[in-house]
């Protein structure tokens, strides 16, 4: 199931909003999930298309990015869970590693305060 | 048997001596449990938080330290002061939030109602005339110390610590005091839980010579390769007290991947190297050809580890012998815009998940320990700073350390 929206310029993700997570700990644990297949396409589809991405979200300061925008963040950051699959690892999981199970991700607070639609103090 | 010709360490610290060390320190729970009453119950501990996590007057933080078995809040009061207590009600030592943070205007005990202020002073007794020869002022929080060493927020369990915070820091204070922590934020934060000693678990993360080996694919030539293919360590200071500094050199032929090349351009990444050329005052750049970054182990169990403009502050928390939570956070510049935030994400992931690798071989290590296979181990000179800690920690359970005063 498609949720959230995405900027016209980059409506041909689409078929990718389900990856547009807010937390890394979502992020992470979609990729988990993952299959490398899925996440070589992902990463081949957005590798050439990250600057301007990035370009078109630079526009505004983080905490002003419309609510219809940030999906497509979500989805740039979610090319980075992506990337070091395919760059470095080649599957979804690291490699001969202390098991992901035994691992808990605390960041959404700091994404949370970066991402909060008003000035910061 | 090798000749010590080429030593360039170990020469400088020859009380450490060059042979195989106990695995005893590693596997007792005698052992344990007198590193526990005589280092942790009595040593400045990092709390992994900082003073800007709790600006305002009534923010506060609990910490559960497992190993010593309290729970403490850190709560900045209406003067401003940060300040620990432990997290029990002094009526009848029922444990007084729930929370792990969050703003209050005080502590209310959930047993019978008891009420303490964001400076700890008992303000409230619910149907108070029923205590006989009472006097609020006697029931105060049970304070901790708390103290801030450049912002960074640590507690001493201790009733009086022998040494102030920034004694305990000894030559940190000159050669990292100068990092701009205050001008980062925390971008990611991981706990892990690992069925090892916490020495163990520390001594995965204290030589560079596992880097070609476990870190085959997270950072394949970042750290090794071309003349210094095992990752040997350009600088290697050990403190009297047990503080140590390793500068982990770059390989400058680190070809970076596309996607460390765009988060590059928008920002510092963990493994560039010195391909940022700026100068990083707190940390050892001017100091080796080709430096990566800095680890600094704040003994006992913590590190602040400076990089070219990024540093990330790691604990390994002691849980019993066999148990240990490694807990890791990330900091960086505050991001103002997208680009920042995403090059960010880049290097949060690769040390993430790095950070796994490294405690791979934890566990096993610790079962074949265990096994009583092995009576004693085998360092080479690049794994001087294991040796280091051993030695501290003994002097510290025999009492044989040296109080540092100055």
């Amino acid at each position: 199931m498609n949720t959230g929206t995405l900027p016209q310029p980059f409506e041909y993700l689409a078929p990718w909003l389900e990856w547009a997570l807010p937390t890394e700990a979502g992020r992470m644990q979609k990729r988990l999930d993952a299959s490398m297949t899925q996440l070589t396409t992902f990463y081949n589809i957005l590798l050439p298309r990250m600057e301007e991405i990035v370009a078109y979200l630079d526009q505004w300061e983080l905490h002003e990015i419309p609510a219809d925008s940030k999906p497509l963040l979500y989805l740039a950051l979610m090319f980075m869970e992506a990337a070091v699959c395919v760059e470095l690892f080649k599957d979804p999981d690291v490699p001969e590693s202390l098991p992901a199970a035994k691992m808990k991700v605390f960041s959404e607070q700091t994404e949370q305060a970066l991402l909060a639609n008003s000035p910061r103090p | 048997m090798n000749r010590p010709g080429e030593a360039r360490i170990v020469p400088q610290y020859p009380e450490l001596g060059t042979r195989p060390i106990s695995v005893e320190p590693m596997v007792s729970a005698d052992y344990f449990a007198r590193e526990r009453e005589t280092i942790f119950r009595h040593m400045w501990i990092n709390l992994i938080m900082r003073a800007e996590d709790i600006p305002n007057p009534g923010d506060f933080f609990v910490r559960d330290i497992e190993v010593l078995g309290v729970s403490i809040i850190v709560v900045r009061g209406d003067d401003g002061v940060i300040r620990g207590f432990h997290n029990v009600c002094t009526h009848r030592g029922n444990r007084i939030t729930h929370a792990t943070c969050g703003n209050s205007n005080g502590f209310q005990c959930d047993f019978h109602g008891w009420t303490f202020a964001r400076q700890g002073d008992l303000v409230h007794v619910t149907d108070e005339e029923q205590f006989l020869d009472f006097d609020k002022s006697e029931a105060s929080l049970p304070p901790v110390h708390i103290d801030q060493w450049h912002g960074f927020l640590f507690a001493n369990l201790d009733d009086e610590p022998a040494q102030t915070l920034e004694q305990s820091m000894a030559q940190f204070n000159a050669d990292l005091g100068g990092f701009p922590f205050d001008e980062m934020i925390c971008a990611g934060r991981y706990r892990y839980e690992v069925d090892a000693n916490w020495k163990v678990t520390m001594n995965a993360f204290q030589e560079g010579y596992h880097v070609a080996f476990v870190h085959k694919r997270s950072a394949p030539d970042a750290f090794t390769g071309g003349e210094n293919p095992y990752c040997h360590i350009p600088l290697i200071k050990l403190q009297p007290g047990g503080n140590q500094s390793l500068a982990v050199p770059a390989n400058p032929g680190h070809a970076l991947s596309p996607t460390e090349a765009l988060a590059f351009k928008f920002g510092a990444t963990f493994t560039q190297g010195t391909g940022n050329e700026s100068s990083f005052p707190g940390t050892h750049k001017g100091e080796v050809e080709n430096w990566g970054f800095d680890l600094n182990i704040l003994f006992p169990f913590s590190r602040i580890n400076v990089g070219a403009g990024w540093y990330y502050v790691d604990a390994f928390w002691p849980v019993d012998q066999g148990h240990t939570v490694y807990e890791l956070a990330y900091y960086f510049p505050a991001p103002g815009k997208a680009s920042a935030m995403v090059s960010q994400e880049f290097s949060k992931i690769v040390l993430r998940d790095l950070s796994r690798e490294d405690l791979s071989t934890n566990e096993d290590t610790q079962k074949a320990l265990n096994s009583g296979a092995l009576r004693h181990i085998f360092l080479s000179e690049q794994e001087v700073a294991i040796r280091h800690l051993y030695r501290k920690v003994d002097e510290r359970i025999h009492g044989h350390h040296e109080e540092r005063t100055a």
